[in-house]
């Protein structure tokens, strides 16, 4: 009897092997939730994919944008980090400091490579490319044309329209977040338009301290208190508000002017927005060069990555115009490959002016000690803009943070 | 044969004992993997620099611990848990006796307070945080808009976007939560107290609040000295909280020493210097638990 189940059970067993030992290779991808992403698409790549391959397959994981960072660290520290994922490239950095990432070219087809725009490889680090982007985009300024038609070339005149417009609480002239969160976008737009940089460029190209508590820096974030405290052209209780909470009030037409990404668009869509919009460049202070901020982000390639081959494949599958060129649609970001490129859909008002944004726009620096930048220059404004301490002091003192925080 | 004159090997090694440890293993080996080994590491870790993975990278001995004291930040997130845990605490244990009390008189409809009063220590505190969170909002919250459509405060403060604001809200959110432990705790102690005693002194002409004085308080001391201390370690770790609230801000007017743990480790990778606020958070709270039990083990000898 013993020996009776023993055989059947070794049948069994047997019958079934071949599917474990030849099940094909599965990677797994982090996906980002980028506004205005759905999860039908989602869906619909990975089943595509897995479909039509008998040697890879894929498994698409969704992540909120806040928390992959947090998610992904845990992962790599965990010895157990996906094959791939949607990664910020000032992220690479630090992966590469710890031996987490290693370079894309080896397992992304050569066609893939060379269909990307090469402006857009912002993660090339000593001539290798650490990531592959999947989304790069200038901010720009959009202006509800119900309640405004003007167009600021400056800074300062960007203050006059927004004071002149301002209606609260029916609507507000600017919108600007007060609250810490995950971008320091909202500080950056100011600070670049007033000829800021983060950090000072050593003799050999490296970054030195941090500089954000220059002039520049001071000079922004002044101008961010006096629109937000005396002349009260931003919504109501601005410092409860950050960018994921506080855009729906453009969407819901109660702003005027606000600083975003190329997702306006899709976003206003999936909110059933109507007004019309006007977009414009970003504008620097007067005297200033026009400087606004590009974002990129990339997708990584883990070196403990289980299936690196397999994740390769579907990043050249992804990367067809029919899917990626979808996904830079739901998004909203302009393409980063040149066959999606040439889609009429990109012949629109926002991308025309993405494309002009993205000219004179400069990226994050790319640094390690990005996150204690970020926290400390937030602390900073919110000090600031609380009454707790003068731009100068706020900034010093976020300042002398992150050079600790480096070791400089 | 006696118990003394049984061998160590015997008293320790017997057919009963060999049992309680196979018993046993499963909880001590997960103990040690989930809870003791990552203490002792985070110890360890506490006396190295750490790279962005929180991989040890060089041994700098107690340099991280004076890093920590020069730090103004440090003193004022500890300074603010102090705070937060005094404020929090009794404010709990008043709120919680004074239900006790309600709770524990007879009337129709006690058994459904009795309930309902159990439903914030019961529901998820990131779920109720969540939901203050809503409630709290400075434009659509039920607050503010029953504040201003009643008249009662025309323009209220702007939800958890100012440090006073921020640090109350948190704080009754804290509150709301903890009451129902000390209500319940407190409750089942009073119904131990012998109803007998009620009635001898009531004879003996005692009113009800000297009572309460004589009678209920000194026979609730062993749980009110628990239930305290309890709260206190539970409430000066209170994370959950502050953090989904305000995320420690605005400009760090919340933060205090677990969200500075969190954020150090999490938002700028500085595992070193988390694992140094730990330790201290760590020291603190032994030492708290440690007089806590110097004093009830001395009240309860004499």
């Amino acid at each position: 009897m013993k020996k009776s189940i023993l055989f059947r059970l070794g049948v069994v067993i047997l019958l079934f092997a071949p599917i474990v030992v030849w099940s094909a290779p599965k990677a797994t991808f982090f996906w980002a939730g980028y506004d205005g992403l759905t999860e039908d698409f989602r869906a619909s790549l990975e089943s595509a994919f897995n479909a039509q391959s008998t040697d890879a397959q894929i498994q698409i994981v969704p992540v909120p944008w806040d928390s992959l960072q947090d998610k992904l660290n845990t992962a790599v520290a965990g010895g157990a980090p996906p094959d791939i994922s949607v990664v910020g490239t000032r992220w690479i950095l630090d992966y590469m400091s710890t031996d987490s990432v290693v370079e894309v070219a080896p397992y992304v087809s050569k066609a893939t490579l060379d269909n990307i725009n090469p402006a857009a490889m912002e993660a090339k680090v000593k001539g290798k490319l650490m990531g592959l982007p999947i989304a790069a985009g200038a901010r720009i300024l959009a202006l509800n044309a119900s309640i405004t038609k003007e167009v600021p070339r400056t800074i300062e005149e960007l203050e006059r329209y927004a004071i002149r417009f301002n209606r609260p609480p029916q609507h507000y002239g600017l919108f600007m977040p007060g609250k810490e969160h995950t971008e320091l976008t909202d500080f950056c737009y100011y600070f670049y338009g007033a000829g800021g940089n983060y950090f000072e460029t050593l003799p050999d190209g490296s970054y030195g301290k941090c500089t954000v508590n220059s002039p520049a820096g001071v000079r922004a974030l002044t101008f961010m208190a006096k629109l937000a405290l005396k002349d009260k052209v931003v919504e109501d209780n601005f410092t409860t508000y950050d960018r994921i909470h506080g855009h729906p009030l453009f969407y819901a037409g109660k702003i005027g002017y606000v600083m975003i990404g190329a997702w306006v668009d899709s976003a206003m869509k999936q909110a059933g927005a109507t007004f019309p919009v006007i977009y414009a460049d970003i504008p620097s202070f007067a005297g200033q060069k026009q400087a606004g901020l590009i974002i990129t982000d990339s997708v990584a390639f883990f070196k403990q990555g289980q299936n690196l081959q397999a994740a390769g494949k579907f990043v050249d599958f992804f990367y067809q115009k029919q899917w990626k060129g979808k996904f830079d649609q739901l998004i909203g970001f302009p393409p980063v490959t040149l066959d999606a490129a040439k889609d009429p859909f990109w012949n629109t008002p926002l991308y025309k002016a993405l494309n002009h944004a993205a000219l004179t726009a400069r990226p994050w620096p790319l640094v390690d000690g990005f996150d204690t930048l970020n926290h400390e220059t937030w602390v900073a404004c919110e000090k600031v803009f609380q009454g707790q301490a003068t731009p100068q002091e706020a900034l010093d003192a976020a300042a002398a943070a992150v050079d600790k925080a480096r070791g400089m | 044969m006696s118990e003394t004159s049984l061998s160590l090997r015997q008293r320790i090694w017997n057919p009963e004992a060999r049992l309680a440890y196979v018993l046993l293993l499963p909880t001590v080996v997960f103990l040690a993997a989930f809870m003791f080994y990552p203490i002792i590491y985070v110890f360890v870790m506490s006396f190295f620099r750490t790279n962005k993975l929180s991989a040890l990278t060089k041994f700098v001995g107690v340099k991280n611990f004076i890093g920590q004291f020069q730090d103004t930040e440090f003193w004022w997130a500890a300074l603010r848990s102090l705070i937060w845990t005094a404020i929090g605490v009794s404010s709990k244990f008043l709120l919680g006796m004074l239900i006790a009390v309600l709770l524990n008189v007879k009337y129709r409809g006690r058994k459904v307070a009795r309930m309902a009063f159990i439903i914030p220590w019961a529901s998820s505190v990131p779920i109720s945080a969540l939901l203050w969170k809503l409630v709290y909002h400075p434009d659509f919250g039920l607050l503010n808009r029953t504040l201003s459509a009643t008249g009662i405060w025309p323009n209220p403060p702007g939800g958890v976007g100012a440090p006073i604001p921020a640090f109350a809200a948190s704080m009754w959110v804290d509150v709301w939560i903890g009451i129902p432990f000390f209500a319940l705790v407190f409750l089942a102690g009073m119904q131990a107290i012998p109803p007998e005693l009620y009635e001898s002194a009531h004879m003996d002409g005692a009113g009800s609040w000297r009572s309460y004085f004589s009678i209920t308080l000194p026979g609730l001391r062993e749980l009110i000295l628990i239930s305290t201390l309890l709260s206190a370690i539970w409430t000066f770790n209170d994370f959950n909280v502050i953090y989904i609230l305000t995320g420690a801000g605005p400009a760090s007017t919340t933060n205090i020493l677990i969200t500075s743990v969190y954020i150090d480790a999490f938002v700028e990778r500085r595992f070193d210097w988390a694992a140094v606020q730990s330790v201290i958070t760590f020291v603190i709270l032994s030492i708290v638990s440690v007089i806590y039990a110097r004093f009830y083990f001395r009240q309860e000898n004499a």
